[in-house]
């Protein structure tokens, strides 16, 4: 399983980098973590003619919070974000998410930018930012423009990122005072991708839920908010019977995919568990946050 | 190819590896380090790890280019010549494995995380190694290895 | 029981001699082997199950720079020997015998099947110039199941049988079975299937292969558990004279039975070797290793279970159908053991088998640690089947059909003796360490809070060797040998036809013959993986602890003998009254007149005694497994089963073992681990899988998932005080004990938590939607 031939430039600015990609187009690919495109190149499923290492472009790395949101640089380490107290503080759902994410060594190398610019349905960070609206910003030859999550996960391993164009960093928002969150997976083993993944976010006012964000992974071939649930949910109290109804409402209109690990029908019968699980835990996290 | 310099256990390596080759072959290859093993490369079994610049790290999923001027152990550099590290030592006392392919990738990756966590309990452990895969040893006696470890590590 | 000279190193955990190499990154494995001029192998393979090959073209790969060398397959055939697979033909095979080649040419029979071979500067490069290679397909149906196999129109994955029977039909009763099965009060059918799953050693095949054509002389490094099985097959292949062949075996990533003999590729390798005149090296990648090298366990059974109203099973009539996948392997021989073990350590009074082995287009069937399980799997999941239907309790029902112990021992309906088998033991060892009261009602209060805890036992016995058998050795592979020498240095050397990988013979060999001659466990040394040095042997069959550690230690005596004669020579004293001691000779009662073994090996090699002083201290031994035994016990798992997304977790695992005699606990202990590790992987993660179209679904570990130290709890394990049966050696093998009797412990458990939804398991793989499946057919009443 060797990689197959590939050019390789290894730009140490933005700049250079759009360039290169402005040159090449389809015919590069970006090569951030490599956690994700090494195994694509080395079974030879990928085969770009140009690999352009954005690793040396240090202004890519960074969290910094600012203003209600917290931008991530897209090549920032995943064990950096999940080592940072901002992200902790300020973006918890994404701090709950982080540490499942593959093993430690994984971590090591791979990127928040990466992850979102793969964008793995099943992968736990898509899910975190369509839960959160987060924004991805686009650098190009013609300038800057901002992607809000809805509009950056096309299909699957396909975002609205244009051959040209370099995603510089990741925002999310920063959480509502009293959210509670917590992020499901159910996985064959520690570590794996979900079959069935949720990131949920449940902000309490005075008792009742103001703001409900549940995003799943793994259930479709973009990560997808259950809307419907969401509807449900806000206005009303936390209850056992509303989780029941909203894990129903989550679960009636989806045909999620079906492979080697599970059918279309388990992964149906396992979303409505997680949603259950994931908005007792979110709500038992509100209250702890309280 | 690009020339590239790197330090590796301690000395400093230089190669002209082709983009494409792994950091993992090129340590087996090129500099002869053939202690790192190649288990699957995907990234999912551990059989590779090393440490790059503090970091355990996948070895079969970085390039080699990647690694200039970084720091990197591998399993021939963790002890003083011709002895053996705490861990090494805890492991061999455990009878941690047996036939010894997976077991670099282990020691690095255990190295790593218990220069993090010193006080890490079982089921810690346990998740910090579920990346590397074992065939003969069902586990058991690679986590006594690393708890003894980390037991006489508390003790200096 | 064990009449040991000493018991200074043997059952004690000494500590192994391999460990400084292995955790230093010291180890020699076939990868990391390099020669001069060395070339890499890649091969050509077929995506597709079945196929015709209408042309192969390899010259845009053989015109790419790097490139040394491209064959096609009926280029390595006009320059090699057809003929069967060596293995088969060792083990004496007379079945149907398919005509292969070793890449394909007319067909491509499996999805992964080599059709071509590239040699180049690197492993990337040669991978490049495979993706050169044209090969023009002419599809054909794919047989991807065993009912289309048994239909008569499938197409014949070989042309020479001319159908898809890898061994044909065949029955044999044992006892009465009409009468037994006339007379029950119950008779019950079930059917039980077996799924595909495989080795995955870390490490996976491959070999250096390098000709020297001056001196007509093959030498291969190999992994493989047998250097000279793997010597045999070469020189068959290649039309070499086997003393023109030399096999060389240093540190091997594991096997569970894959590296026997000489894969289709190794030998191909080294054609390709002698053809380019450099060595060439092919180590296959993970996906090879998954697709290609071979898959095990692909068995049915319908079972048909006579059964008296209180729990007896008084006789078993049993057809199975065994997926042997295409290419020939141990596939077509294993319903013969499956058919021989299937009575267990029970009284079963009656036994009708019938088998046929069919051929498909996937993986050949490979041994597989144990390759026989599925006797275990199938008697162990009948019998809580029955236990369920008639009210019984799991243990009870089992101690109620264990044959008692007698003397002379009872004999399994199929025949071999259950000497010395201490199943009653363990089972009731396990009552006593589990507490089932304490568990149901701590199941019950679970179950009150929407959680689903099971408990499940198994009990096996392992031919390991086994009992002395008529033909006079213990074991089926004959006496083993040994050769013992005490070189000019004080080394006491054991050349052994063993091949460890992760057996740890290094160490345990050592604690027997230093115990045993009288030096310390430092001054013996283990010689192993050369053909040029070492006499036949196998690892493999659980048999190395009793048949190596046996010849190691009677070898050991007779070496003591000899050195004893001639040490008396030297201290003129008669050899009688000479002991040897932690490294030095002396005369009893005198320890003043202490000269170290050193000392008399070296006067020995001096050479200058006369022909009337025998100094040649070497022995060549010969053991034929003594009276031998089984080895034995119950398993017991305690799981917890999520039934919203049915994901399994073993709270709990509790081995009690009866493995004869110790040599080294932590070994032994280690290999019950590794073994029910793979056992907890077969039911609840691995699956080889092929699709109805011929693919290959498994291709990597993203998809064929491998159990990790979060999906395997501490196994806790007890050993029973064995029952002698030899004056010397009751060492016992211990090797596949653990994945022989873990799956069905496991499926035992999860049946037991499922047992309030009604739920019966007749399959050993459960992965987590397969659970929710069961349930809620269950519920539906199906």
């Amino acid at each position: 399983m060797k990689l197959p031939p590939v050019e390789y430039e290894a730009p140490t600015t933005v700049a250079e980098a759009i360039d290169l990609l402005a040159e090449h187009l389809d015919e590069a690919s970006v090569l951030a973590g490599g956690q994700s495109l090494i195994p694509l190149l080395a079974l030879r499923l990928a085969r770009p003619a140009v690999l352009i290492d954005i690793n040396g472009i240090d202004e890519l790395s960074g969290v910094s919070a600012t203003d209600g949101w917290v931008a991530i640089g897209a090549m920032t380490r995943e064990y950096v974000a999940e080592e940072s107290e901002e992200v902790a503080d300020t973006v918890p759902l994404l701090a709950a998410a982080l540490p499942l994410i593959g093993h430690e060594a994984i971590r090591s190398r791979g990127t928040i930018g990466g992850s979102l610019a793969h964008a793995d349905p099943a992968a736990e960070l898509p899910a975190v930012a369509r839960a959160l609206d987060a924004e991805f910003v686009m650098r190009g030859p013609s300038g800057e423009r901002v992607i809000p999550a809805a509009q950056w996960f096309e299909g699957f391993l396909t975002t609205s990122r244009r051959p040209d164009e370099l995603l510089v960093e990741v925002r999310f928002p920063a959480a509502r005072r009293g959210a509670g969150v917590s992020f499901q997976e159910v996985a064959r083993r520690h570590g794996d991708f979900a079959i069935v993944g949720l990131a949920v976010s449940l902000a309490l006012s005075g008792g009742v839920i103001s703001d409900a964000r549940l995003a799943f992974a793994g259930m479709s071939d973009v990560p997808v908010r259950a809307a419907a649930a969401e509807d449900l949910l806000t206005g009303e109290r936390p209850s056992a019977e509303l989780f029941d109804e909203a894990a129903r409402r989550a679960t009636s209109d989806v045909d999620p995919p079906a492979d080697l690990h599970g059918s279309s029908e388990y992964r149906k019968t396992v979303a409505a568990a997680v949603v259950r699980r994931g908005l007792r835990a979110a709500a038992d996290n509100a209250r702890e946050r309280q | 190819m690009a020339d590239i310099t790197l330090r590796v256990n301690g000395a400093t390596c230089t190669g002209s590896p082709e983009a494409r080759k792994t950091l993992a072959d090129f340590l087996r290859d090129d500099l002869n380090l053939t202690g790192t093993h190649v288990g699957c490369e995907h990234g999912v079994c551990g059989a590779c790890t090393v440490i790059v610049d503090g970091r355990a790290v996948r070895s079969c999923l970085m390039l080699a280019v990647q690694a200039a001027g970084s720091e990197v152990t591998t399993i021939e550099g963790l002890a003083p010549d011709g002895g053996l590290g705490t861990l090494q030592q805890a492991m061999w006392d455990s009878h941690s494995f047996q036939c010894g392919f997976c077991t670099p990738g282990f020691v690095m990756q255990a190295t790593a995380f218990l220069s993090n966590h010193s006080d890490a309990g079982e089921q810690q452990i346990r998740e910090a190694l579920s990346g590397n895969i074992c065939r003969c040893t069902g586990y058991q006696s690679i986590i006594d290895g690393v708890l003894l470890a980390a037991e006489r590590n508390r003790e200096r | 029981m064990t009449a040991i000279a000493a018991e200074r190193y043997t059952g004690a955990s000494i500590k192994r001699s391999e460990d400084p190499r292995i955790l230093t990154g010291a180890g020699r494995y076939v990868d990391d082997i390099k020669l001069p001029g060395m070339l890499h192998a890649a091969f050509v393979r077929s995506p597709l199950a079945h196929a015709g090959v209408l042309s192969v073209d390899v010259s845009a790969a053989r015109a790419l720079p790097g490139v040394v060398a491209a064959l096609t397959g009926a280029e390595l055939e006009a320059m090699t020997v057809p003929g069967p697979d060596a293995l088969m033909a060792l083990l004496g095979w007379a079945g149907p015998t398919p005509e292969f080649t070793l890449l394909a040419t007319d067909k491509v029979r499996f999805m992964g099947d080599p059709v071509a071979i590239v040699i180049a500067e690197s492993r990337y490069v040669a991978e490049d110039g495979c993706e050169l290679v044209e090969v023009e397909y002419d599809d054909l149906p794919p047989v991807m199941n065993a009912s289309f196999a048994l239909d008569p129109s499938s197409p014949p994955l070989f042309v020479n049988l001319g159908d898809n029977i890898a061994r044909p039909h065949s029955r044999s009763e044992f006892g009465d079975v009409s009468g037994t099965f006339g007379n029950a009060d119950r008779v019950t059918d079930f059917h039980i299937d077996v799924h595909r799953h495989q080795n995955v050693p870390m490490e996976g095949r491959g070999c250096v292969a390098s000709y020297d054509a001056d001196l007509g002389v093959m030498t291969v490094y190999a992994a493989t558990q047998s250097v000279h099985v793997t010597r045999i097959a070469v020189a068959m292949r290649l039309g070499m004279e086997p003393d023109k062949v030399r096999v060389l075996a240093g540190d091997i990533g594991g096997s569970f039975g894959l590296k026997i003999g000489a894969s289709r590729e190794e030998l191909a390798a080294a054609a390709a070797s002698r053809l380019v005149g450099r060595p060439v090296k092919w180590v296959e990648d993970r996906g090879e290793n998954l697709a290609a090298s071979g898959q095990a366990r692909e068995e049915s059974f319908d079972v048909r279970a006579a059964v008296s109203n209180d729990g007896d099973l008084l006789g078993l009539d049993v057809k199975m159908v065994i997926d042997t996948g295409s290419y020939p392997g141990m596939g077509a021989m294993v319903p013969a053991i499956i058919e021989a073990m299937l009575p267990g350590p029970y009284k079963l009074a009656a036994l009708g088998f019938e088998s046929t082995a069919v051929t498909t287009n996937k993986a050949c069937y490979v041994a597989y640690r144990g390759p026989w399980a599925s006797e275990t799997f199938v008697r162990e999941r009948v019998l809580d089947l029955i236990a369920r239907d008639l009210g019984l309790d799991p243990v009870e029902i089992r101690l109620r059909n264990v044959a008692p112990r007698t003397d002379p021992p009872a004999l399994m309906i199929t025949g071999r003796p259950l000497a010395g088998v201490t199943t009653r033991e363990s089972l009731e060892r396990v009552g006593q360490l589990m507490d089932f009261p304490a568990f149901r009602r701590r199941q019950a209060e679970a179950r009150a809070q929407g959680r689903y805890l099971g408990i499940g036992v198994a009990t096996f016995i392992e031919a390991a060797p086994g009992p002395r058998l008529p033909e006079g050795s213990s074991d089926p592979m004959g006496a083993e040998s040994m050769r013992l020498r005490l070189e000019e240095d004080g080394i006491v050397a054991l050349f052994t036809g063993q091949m460890p990988h992760g057996q740890s013979h290094q160490t345990t060999l050592a604690q027997i013959a230093a115990d045993e001659f009288g030096v310390p466990f430092e001054q013996v040394r283990i010689v192993v993986g050369d053909t040029d040095v070492v006499p036949f042997g196998l690892t493999g069959g659980s048999r190395s602890a009793t048949m190596t550690g046996g010849v190691a230690l009677h070898g050991a005596r007779q070496l003591k003998a000899k050195v004893l004669d001639f040490a008396a020579h030297l201290m003129e004293a008669s050899a009688q009254d000479l002991l040897i001691t932690d490294g030095n000779v002396w005369v009893r009662g005198d320890p003043a007149s202490a000269i170290t073994v050193t000392d008399v090996a070296r006067r020995a090699a001096s050479g200058q005694f006369g022909a009337d002083v025998d100094a040649t201290l070497e022995v060549e031994a010969t053991f034929d497994g003594g009276e031998g035994g089984w080895s034995g016990g119950t398993h017991c798992a305690i799981v917890e089963v999520d039934v919203e997304t049915g994901i399994v977790k073993v709270e709990r695992y509790v081995a009690v073992e009866d493995c004869g005699a110790l040599i080294n606990p932590a070994v032994v202990e280690g290999q019950i681990r590794g073994g029910v590790a793979q056992g907890i992987g077969a039911v609840l993660l691995e699956r080889s899988a092929y699709g109805e179209d011929g693919s290959f679904q498994s291709a990597t570990f993203m998809d064929y998932l491998m159990p990790t130290a979060c999906d395997v709890p501490r196994i806790e394990i007890e050993h029973l005080e064995t029952v002698p049966l030899d004056a010397d050696v009751n060492f016992r093998g211990v090797g596949e004990g653990g994945m022989i009797v873990a799956p069905p412990t496991v499926v035992n458990a999860i049946e037991d938590a499922l047992s309030p939804f009604g739920v019966r398991i007749y399959e050993q793989h459960l992965p987590p939607a397969r659970i929710l499946e069961l349930i809620a057919a269950a519920d539906s009443g199906q």
